[in-house]
């Protein structure tokens, strides 16, 4: 029995996952990446997917692939890029928990053989992206319908970074006020910190370099 | 009535005698002086007895701090004050005293070697040591701690009156000093010493349980009138709570009443002195059913659910501040105080010295010592439950209360009525001496054989440490199927 | 009877921080549910934009204060896979050792906090007082005993200090001792069991679908652990197995969540204790401040449009740092961090999950999902 799952295991389950994602034509791009830092460098599967797609490929991924578990949706403000100025990441996890067995109407726990893992009982690691160009009110299909833990993902993405999402029950502000301004979405680059111009916040936090507006003049 | 080196009540009379036949007496009002003796030595009694329960409630709140302290193997904020001289890892981090001029610390120093040499804890058992060493190295015998509760009601007399704006005033204001009052009460039939009473009636026990049950009136006042949702619920459930566990607690008092035939609470003391057998080797079932029954009426931990810190803040007195806090906060003790002393004089027979008859010369010990000794043991109990169980939930708590406490009195009162009827020997006014071995050396078969809860065969199946596992109804005893 | 709002928070003893469970009741019994977050958010994100990949770990230790460690090593993992940095194997021993000090200190935490949940505050008193060893031994490695800025990228803050395996080893052996205290204080007290069995059921699958994972997953009866699965670290060299409880019918209940936390924390001292033993030596521990080696790679894979994420096993579930490089200053920062965090999902579900139990309920099911509302609001 491994302790882990090893890079062969997850390589060729990333692998056939790849193989079965090009059913779905050229809305949908899968390619195996590995990660690069670290001791080992397992295999994970990324797909570009356009967005009218997503939900299609999310309820596959759930059907056949057995993807259970929703472990993070975020968005990313691109202004400076027109044609794909709205990026949606979804992160993905295959876990294969399932409820414990009832032999001999007794509780037994799960313990995985993780040595004998193979094709979709393997954990995986998903990473799905989509882009969107340059518009009022970006938006993509919701999947908290799919994936219960999508959901408040799904009203934090659209809290912070004001990427709606179509289907989605009960949005709302999670994190800010309830009461922010509409549109008002602070992880959009519009909202600077501190990159352009001096400021007073960080880069002057005591005031030490305050000065009065008629500093300067004769009085 | 017991002979007692302190005849306070003989005294007081004395001297109130005196006063009355060099005032009273000399005037034309002359035929009242016996009256107005008695009254003045009424009144008397009741200061001296008030003023020795509130005094000693102080031991009772020290106590709780310290027991606790050690039970939950901390120290107080006394710690914190050694740390001025006592460093981490036993380095000082400067002898204080050293810096005095012209050597006048040299005796604090030595005094304080001394001290920690001969009186000082050997740190061995403590937590704070086993983590760091960051040692208490105090004297415990000097009290340490004793006049914190002086300074916390300093403290509270200091805070501003609040009254939420949508409170029923009234009703909020009055709250408090009913409880207060109806407490305060209780102490006014219960004697600390053979001539140390206030009063001597013959229905004192009634009206003891009677003045007892007031309080969740004014407990659910409090908790309607603050107009906030947990002090209404903590006030629901208090109301709830006291009422399920009133009757019990009348029925075990009822049982000790049978036994020992009077409602008069210095008789039924008497009754334990002259039979010889204290009643709770007699009804140990009884003073357990009262001890548990008690605690549940001062809603102390475990059965502290009106004001469960964890989900109702704190329960129906969440809306008070200030010295009504303080009060009421007091009240609590002054419960458990009587609770105590209740307990003391019901099961352990009052004022009686241990082998009074056997140990030569301990009658020369006033008695009122023996009763203080004794409630404050019990207090020992209440906050031993306290350190060591868990709050149990609301329907928990009722569900015990009806199903359990009330059939367990009802048992206890029967076999109360047995003893007293057919066992008790009349002629002789005392208890056949092997009744109470017997019945004692039952009881502690039986609380032993109780206590081992473990289900040998639900540890086989499911590799846990401990006993209980249950499948939907969380029960003791029943195991996970 | 009527139906009422009850709105517990944002400061209540039941919240362990500052939201607000707004609890809908029938008499005792809670009909509904709704939490509202978001009191102590502080744009740790966005923060984080502005702040180099360096400055970026102190921010991580901030996010959750009883478990700083793991979060500031949930970063450094996904900064690395973003970086490509390779770490000293030795680095990694000491990562684990210090993360795994932290699940215990964070475990005895939770404990901690759970005993006056269900109304006993000698656990709590004991429970600190073995946080304290902890806290000691973490505050020899990172130097402060809070935010211990520990992990670098591509390394430690610094060696192991003179004499701390003996210590390490002396104080778990006594913390071993003093797990049999609290499971006399709690195991053997009938009330305990009464308060924390039959309540708060939830089932493996339906938490997975819900996003819930680590201990309260191995709870109801699957050792799904993000240390075999997604591996990191040296966690392959040392001899364990994830902590698993054995659930009833209808799922793990409160008693389960607080029995495999225990067992963890025992879990994870053998771990300490083994890794101490095979730990290798030497004293290569980090990469140079500045080395050139890391620097460049800062814009080289800022320029490929690299990302780097890392799924981590946090003391309370699975956590992830999602890195996009290439923000201002020519990709010294990061352009996006996003921060996945386990309780943000939990804490909805654990609202779910009290529905239909009493309102004394509400602290004991609330308290054994272990929530934490600094990593929570972010």
């Amino acid at each position: 029995m491994g302790k882990e799952v090893t890079a062969e295991q997850a390589l060729s389950a990333a692998n056939e996952i790849v193989n079965d994602v090009s059913d779905f034509g050229d809305a949908v791009k899968a390619e195996v990446r590995h990660h690069t830092g670290g001791r080992r460098k397992h295999a994970y599967v990324y797909i570009e997917v356009v967005a009218s797609e997503w939900r299609e490929l999310a309820l596959w991924l759930k059907k056949s692939k057995q993807v259970d578990y929703c472990s993070m949706i975020t968005g990313i403000h691109w202004p400076e890029n027109t044609d794909a100025s709205w990026q949606v990441v979804v992160h993905l996890l295959r876990t294969g928990v399932v409820n414990p067995p009832v032999v001999k109407k007794r509780i037994h726990e799960t313990k995985v053989d993780i040595g004998a893992l193979f094709g979709n009982s393997v954990p995986m690691e998903f990473e799905i992206s989509m882009t969107l160009p340059d518009m009022r009110d970006p938006s993509v299909p919701s999947v908290s319908d799919i994936w219960v833990g999508a959901d408040w993902n799904e009203k934090e993405t659209w809290d912070l970074v004001g990427i709606e999402f179509e289907g989605h029950v009960g949005m709302r502000r999670v994190l800010l006020p309830h009461d922010s301004p509409t549109g008002y979405h602070p992880l959009q680059k519009q909202h600077k910190l501190r990159y352009h111009d001096y400021n007073e916040m960080y880069d002057d936090p005591q005031g030490f370099g305050r000065k009065p507006e008629d500093s300067g003049r004769v009085k | 009535m017991t002979e007692d080196i302190i005849n306070m009540r003989g005294w007081v009379r004395t001297a109130m005698d005196f006063v009355s036949e060099n005032t009273i007496g000399m005037s034309r009002h002359w035929e009242y002086t016996d009256s107005v003796a008695w009254f003045l030595t009424e009144f008397m009694m009741c200061v001296m007895v008030f003023g020795g329960i509130m005094t000693t409630l102080l031991v009772l709140l020290w106590m709780e701090r310290k027991l606790l302290g050690r039970f939950m193997d901390r120290r107080g904020a006394r710690t914190s004050l050694r740390s001025l001289w006592v460093g981490e890892n036993g380095v000082t981090a400067g002898e204080w005293w050293t810096q005095l001029p012209f050597g006048t610390g040299i005796p604090i120093g030595m005094l304080n070697k001394a001290l920690n040499e001969i009186a000082g804890n050997d740190h061995k058992l403590e937590a704070v040591s086993r983590v760091k060493n960051r040692s208490y190295h105090g004297v415990w015998w000097l009290l340490p701690g004793f006049f914190q509760n002086l300074a916390d009601g300093m403290k509270f007399l200091t805070k501003e009156h609040m009254v939420p704006e949508k409170a029923d005033r009234y009703v909020f204001e009055i709250a408090p000093f009913l409880i207060i009052a109806t407490t305060v009460m209780c102490f006014t039939f219960i004697p600390l010493g053979p001539n140390f009473h206030s009063n001597n009636s013959e229905m004192s026990i009634l009206f003891l349980m009677a003045v007892f049950s007031v309080a969740p009136l004014g407990v659910f006042f409090a908790g309607w009138s603050s107009n906030n949702k947990y002090t209404l619920l903590g006030g629901i459930r208090s109301a709830a709570q006291l009422t399920a566990y009133e009757i019990p607690l009348l029925v075990t008092v009822l049982s000790v009443v049978v036994l020992s035939g009077s409602f008069n609470l210095i008789e039924v003391i008497e009754f334990q002195v002259d039979s010889g057998v204290w009643n709770i080797f007699l009804l140990p079932l009884g003073a357990v059913l009262f001890i548990v029954v008690m605690v549940a009426e001062v809603e102390r931990i475990p059965f502290d659910m009106p004001e469960a810190e964890a989900e109702l803040v704190e329960g129906w007195w969440t809306e008070y501040g200030g010295m009504r806090w303080g009060l009421m906060f007091a009240s609590e003790y002054l419960r458990t105080y009587a609770a105590c002393l209740l307990f003391a004089h019901f099961f352990l027979g009052g004022w009686e010295a241990p082998f009074e008859d056997t140990i030569p010369f301990i009658h020369y010990i006033p008695h009122i010592t023996w009763v203080f000794l004794k409630a404050w043991f019990i207090f020992i109990f209440f906050v031993w439950f306290r350190a060591a169980l868990h709050r149990v939930r609301t329907d928990q708590i009722l569900e015990f209360g009806w199903r359990w406490l009330l059939p367990l009195s009802l048992v206890n009162l029967a076999m109360a009525t047995v003893l007293r009827l057919w066992v008790y020997d009349g002629v002789k006014e005392e208890w056949p001496i092997l009744v109470p071995i017997l019945i004692t050396s039952i009881s502690l078969a039986l609380f032993v054989l109780l206590s081992i809860d473990e289900d040998p065969k639900a540890l086989e199946a499911q590799t846990r440490p401990f006993s209980v596992q249950t499948v939907d109804v969380a029960s003791p005893g029943q195991h996970r199927k | 009877m009527a139906e009422m709002w009850i709105s517990m928070g944002p400061q209540h003893p039941m919240t362990h921080g500052l939201w607000t469970l707004k609890v809908k009741v029938d008499g005792e019994t809670v009909v509904d549910t709704e939490p509202d977050l978001g009191y102590i958010h502080r744009g740790v994100e966005k923060i984080c934009e502005a702040r180099d990949f360096t400055q970026i770990t102190t921010y991580c230790d901030r996010l959750c204060y009883a478990s700083a460690n793991t979060w500031s090593h949930a970063y450094i993992y996904a900064a690395e896979d973003l970086l490509d940095v390779e770490v000293p194997e030795r680095a990694e021993y000491i990562r684990m050792v210090a993360v795994e000090l932290q699940r215990i200190a964070s475990h005895l935490m939770w404990l901690g906090a759970y005993c006056p949940d269900v109304g006993n505050l000698t656990g709590m008193v004991w429970c600190l007082r073995e946080r304290e060893m902890m806290m000691d031994l973490l505050q020899e490695l990172g130097g402060s005993r809070m935010h211990y800025n520990f992990p670098r990228v591509g390394g430690v803050k610094r060696d192991l200090p003179i004499g701390f395996a003996m210590r390490c080893r002396a104080k778990l052996k006594l913390f071993l001792d003093r797990i049999q205290e609290y499971e006399a204080l709690l195991d053997e007290s009938t009330i305990f069991l009464i308060r924390t069995q039959g309540v708060g059921y939830a089932k493996a699958e339906e938490m997975i679908n819900h996003g819930v994972s680590g201990p309260n997953v191995r709870a109801a009866g699957h050792n799904y652990d993000v240390r075999w699965a997604h591996p990191y670290s040296v966690y392959d060299e040392l001899d364990w197995e994830p902590s698993v409880e054995r659930p009833s019918i209808k799922g793990s209940d409160c008693y389960d969540r607080y029995r495999v936390r225990v067992e963890e924390m025992r879990q994870s001292a053998s771990m300490v204790l083994e890794g101490l033993d095979k730990m290798p030596g030497g004293s290569e521990t980090y990469h140079e401040p500045g080395d050139p080696a890391i620097l460049a790679k800062v814009r080289e894979r800022a320029a490929e449009g690299k990302t780097g994420y890392h799924h981590f096993e946090d003391s309370r579930g699975e956590s992830m740092f999602y890195l996009v490089g290439g923000g201002e200053k020519r990709g010294k920062h990061p352009y996006r961090v996003s921060i996945r965090s386990p309780m943000f999902i939990t804490i909805p579900y654990a609202a779910k999950c009290m529905i239909g139990y009493k309102i004394a309920d509400i602290p004991a099911i609330m308290g054994s999902f272990d929530p934490c509302i600094g990593e929570t609001d972010r």
